[in-house]
């Protein structure tokens, strides 16, 4: 048998077998793809290069995002901070069925959109937001997966890492990229808040139905109003040119602490504690990302993406056919890789095939950037999905359920995002970034 | 070993939370440095990215000896519990050989490697930082065993009535 | 050869069809390169052809498969794999070698080449670099060869820069190091450090108001759309190395040998050529698209960094090698 293909065939069946007998996901990649790497490179070469890409996995500043925003997600809760936002959003969002999911989706949109990484939103609003709304009533696996769902819609926002990594394999404009990811980003955010209202409007319970006098309203949001200064230093810091998205986070850290320390709701004795948990909940996604990596790797070498895109023209040389399965197969790729490998691996592949049909390289990256998102929040490797259910205390198999709804309007959105050119185009095209 | 375990998870505690904290500082440096003092440092990211790397790979090992990394267990929970015990056992036998064979084995292998290797921003070699895989890889064993043992008899249950609260 | 990503082995075209025709066979050795730009680099398209000649001249006993953009790793990393023999080949950058041997950091001072010519000249002029470039053999790195990888020279989002003067107060992204910092500050501005991926929107929103790199990363990352003001400074001129695991080289027959070495000094000049061609043609359409284009005080710039050569060029390898150089400029 072909190595590569052999290499494929390992990754496949080992990750699904480890994974149904139970075992960490970050084993069931790392064991599957250390089997893959000794067929293809022997056993010497083969543990070596797993242990240089598990390094190389976590080797990111952009990624040190993560635990920042966790850590301030952590210090907020703690701190009194992620209340007094709260009872400022209810009176914001008012009497909707389910305000605080809606609030949740919202805020995911405009961290991601701040952060550039759906990750940290998940992190940050879905640590703050998960245990409140379980305070309210909201059903946990729930919150969860509303938090899950919404925070990918900020890789779409500008800014996105994800855009210009897409760019620069691409070589199409980031600035025309950036504009046509608002749209969709905005659409993505939409879906789940009508997948919320339509959860929510069935639970009368989760209405807000206590009326709120006005005085006592402008006093809750001016209680928050430090609070809601978070949003604006954050925002304000990366507009204004103060600090990148990645400093952002650890501005958000060192903000909170400040915040708690006025608000005297955080002694330094528990600043170990908050640490810690922090780092546990970080650990346990640094460790999923780089033992990803060595997947990554074997797929590269073995060029496995190759022997797919071959397969495909096999299949069909029907435009519409071709493109269903290309978003089919960045779905199916998005279920077991990170977005930032799977653009550099398959961009160059897939991008001369959807040229050749006369598909924007502007419209096909938003197209790829939203079925990739798609699969942060999907198993067995989801980086949001995991995030989500870590920061929420929840198992995964309890989320995932709870992300159907959600999973089946973005995969509906995907394809009028794909079948309707303007929705990514129109943008860009009004403000002359790119020729139509 | 018991004992020793609970030494290991406080010393291991301690490390992150130093780690995580000096991470923290680096970074907001790094901002002052620049934003402030108008001195932009040659060093600030570079550091953050091995301390961040020490700090994930050892919490990794942490969490390990609280078998709190994400698992798809829904299938094994409805099993009896002599064919849990029978999984649990290959699951903490396959984190075992990665450990020994990923982390340990090619940690010190690429440690060798890239012993000598300068690094730009820092006045560290690259082989030391790659370190963090091998100590790793020894914890994650350490904890494995533990585990095993305890499993094996009847000290521990095979499936873990559920995830530690992390929050 | 063979494309990582675009088409298989099977596929690979042959070129001149005057001699029997090869193919790929279980035998063939297929020399794994890593490269961290795309298809469309120079380097890229050479070396893909270099292959591609190879494996005809040496009747399908070697191939060469470049995997593009970084998908094996970064530079630093594909190094290690190199070593450790899990690939064979990798273009590095001229800063990363200075990790194995700190002498090579002489083929990476500001101004030390006068022109694109005189440096792919001397950094493959054995003469002048023997020893240095066989001083990593025992570390498992040999070089084979230096191309050129552009010149960097500033950018910036607010006005055309003319002298040193110009850069007061100017934050301009470097790559991390002290000594870029270092050279950014005597240039008159404030070098910063960041990952390429952050700089144009950093430069959007004015954390920075440029960078420093040469005209093909400048319109490809598209950074001319924030920051349309392009001076030739000219102030660094990295070569970046072709290397190769010294044991896949001694493998080969001297016969096999003396053909690699023909066909990369072919692949050396082709890939000057092609670096004039998409130069111009990435500096037109930026121009196209609004960029302006300006010569600076080069005398006024070369000036100020002297003591930075100075000071880097500290025993007596580099100093050497530093003379003969200069020596062989103009
Ligand atoms: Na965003
Ligand atoms: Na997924």
């Amino acid at each position: 048998m072909d190595p590569a293909a052999l290499a494929a065939l390992i990754l496949v069946a080992g990750i699904a077998i480890f994974l149904v007998i139970g075992a960490p996901i970050s084993i069931a990649v790392g064991l599957s793809s250390l089997t893959a790497l000794f067929v293809i490179l022997g056993v010497e070469n083969g543990v070596l290069t797993s242990a240089q890409q598990i390094f190389r996995g976590i080797n990111s500043f952009p990624l040190l995002a993560i635990p920042f925003f966790v850590l301030a997600g952590v210090i907020m809760n703690n701190g009194g901070i992620a209340l007094r936002l709260i009872n400022a959003a209810k009176v914001m969002v008012g009497r909707t069925p389910g305000s605080l999911a809606q609030t949740n989706v919202a805020a995911n949109a405009l961290f991601g959109a701040v952060s550039g990484s759906g990750v940290a939103a998940a992190a940050a609003i879905g640590s703050t937001m998960g245990p409140i709304q379980a305070k309210e009533g909201y059903n946990r696996g729930f919150a969860a997966a509303t938090n899950i769902a919404s925070a990918p819609a900020g890789m779409l926002i500008p800014p996105s890492n994800l855009m210009i990594v897409y760019s620069l394999v691409s070589g199409a404009s980031i600035a025309a990229l950036f504009v046509a990811g608002y749209v969709p980003g905005l659409l993505w955010a939409a879906a789940c808040m009508i997948i919320v209202f339509l959860y929510a409007r069935k639970r009368p319970e989760l209405k807000m139905t206590e009326r709120i006098s006005f005085t006592e309203g402008a006093k809750t949001i001016l209680v928050a109003v430090p609070a809601l200064l978070l949003i604006v230093v954050v925002i304000g810091g990366i507009l204004r040119g103060i600090f990148t998205p990645t400093e952002a986070s650890n501005i958000a850290v060192i903000y909170s602490l400040v915040l708690s320390a006025i608000y005297k709701s955080i002694k330094v004795r528990d600043l170990p504690r908050i640490l810690m948990d922090a780092a546990r909940t970080t650990s346990v996604v640094m460790f999923l990302i780089g033992v990803s990596s060595i997947m990554g790797f074997v797929m590269s070498f073995a060029q496995i993406p190759a022997m797919v895109s071959e397969a495909m023209f096999t299949i069909s040389e029907n435009p519409v056919v071709l493109l269903v399965l290309i978003a089919a197969v960045l779905l199916v790729v998005g279920l077991f890789m990170d977005p930032t490998p799977a653009v550099l691996i398959f961009t160059p592949i897939f991008l001369p095939i959807v040229a050749a049909f006369g598909i924007h390289p502007v419209h096909f990256g938003i197209m790829m950037v939203f079925a990739l998102s798609v699969g942060t929040i999907t198993p067995p490797v989801g980086p949001i999905l995991f995030v989500g259910a870590k920061v929420a205390g929840l198992g995964i198999e309890d989320v995932v359920r709870r992300l159907m709804p959600f999973f089946v309007a973005l995969v509906a959105l995907l394809v009028m995002v794909i079948f309707t050119p303007a929705l990514s185009m129109w943008l860009p095209t009004t403000l002359q970034l790119v020729t139509p | 070993m018991t004992a020793a375990k609970n030494a290991l998870d406080r010393v291991l505690t301690w490390v992150c939370v130093t780690l995580f904290a000096v991470l923290v500082i680096d970074v907001a440096w790094q901002v002052f440095a620049r934003q402030v003092l108008n001195q932009p440092s040659g060093w600030s990211e570079e550091l953050a990215k091995y301390l961040f790397i020490w700090l994930g790979l050892f919490g990794a090992a942490l969490v390990f000896g609280e078998r709190g990394h994400i698992a798809v267990d829904v299938a094994v929970r409805k099993l009896p519990r002599g064919v849990q015990t029978v999984l649990m056992v290959i699951v903490q036998l396959a984190i075992l050989t990665f450990a020994v064979l990923a982390l340990i084995w090619g940690g010190l292998s690429v440690v060798d490697l890239a012993w000598a290797q300068n690094l730009t921003g820092l006045p560290v070699n690259v082989g030391p930082l790659y370190l963090a895989l091998p100590i790793s890889g020894v914890l994650i064993a350490f904890y494995t065993v533990y585990h095993l043992v305890r499993i094996l008899t009847g000290a521990e249950r095979p499936v873990e009535a559920a995830e530690p609260d992390v929050l | 050869a063979c494309s990582a990503g675009t088409t298989s082995p099977g596929e690979s075209e042959n070129g001149g069809d005057t001699t029997t025709e090869v193919e790929a066979n279980a035998d063939t050795l297929v020399m794994k390169a890593a490269f961290n730009q795309p298809e469309s680099h120079p380097q890229y398209i050479v070396l893909d052809e270099l292959g591609d000649k190879l494996f005809e001249a040496t009747d399908g006993a070697y191939d060469i498969e470049v995997f593009p953009n970084e998908t094996l790793g970064a530079q630093r990393e594909t190094i290690e794999l190199m070593q450790a023999g899990t690939l064979e080949m990798a273009y590095v950058g001229g800063p990363l070698l200075e990790n194995f041997n700190p002498d090579f950091v002489v083929f990476n001072l500001p101004f030390v080449f006068d022109s694109q010519d005189h440096q792919r000249q001397v950094t493959n002029d054995p003469e002048i670099v023997e020893d240095l470039y066989s001083s990593l053999e025992d570390q498992s790195i040999k070089v084979l060869g230096a191309f050129h990888g552009g010149i960097r020279s500033v950018y910036n989002t607010e006005k055309p820069i003319n002298t040193p003067e110009d850069l007061a107060g100017m934050k301009i992204r470097v790559i991390e190091s002290d000594t870029n910092i270092e050279m950014l500050s005597l240039m008159g501005g404030t070098g910063t450090p960041m990952g390429q991926g952050e700089v144009y929107t950093a430069m959007q929103s004015g954390l920075l108001e440029g960078g420093e790199n040469n005209e093909l990363i400048y319109y490809n990352l598209k950074q001319h759309e924030v920051a349309p003001y392009y001076s030739y400074t000219r102030h660094l001129m990295f070569p970046d190395y072709l290397i190769i695991n010294p044991s896949v080289w001694e493998g080969m027959t001297p016969e096999h040998q003396e053909v690699f070495e023909g066909l990369l000094a072919e692949a050396i000049e082709h890939e000057a050529e092609l670096w004039e061609e998409q130069v111009s043609e990435a500096k037109e359409a930026a121009e196209a698209e609004g960029a302006q284009f300006n010569e600076v005080d080069v005398e006024a710039f070369t000036e100020v960094i002297a003591p930075l050569t100075e000071e880097k060029i500290d025993n007596e390898v580099t100093q050497t090698i530093y003379d003969q150089v200069r020596a062989a400029a103009s």
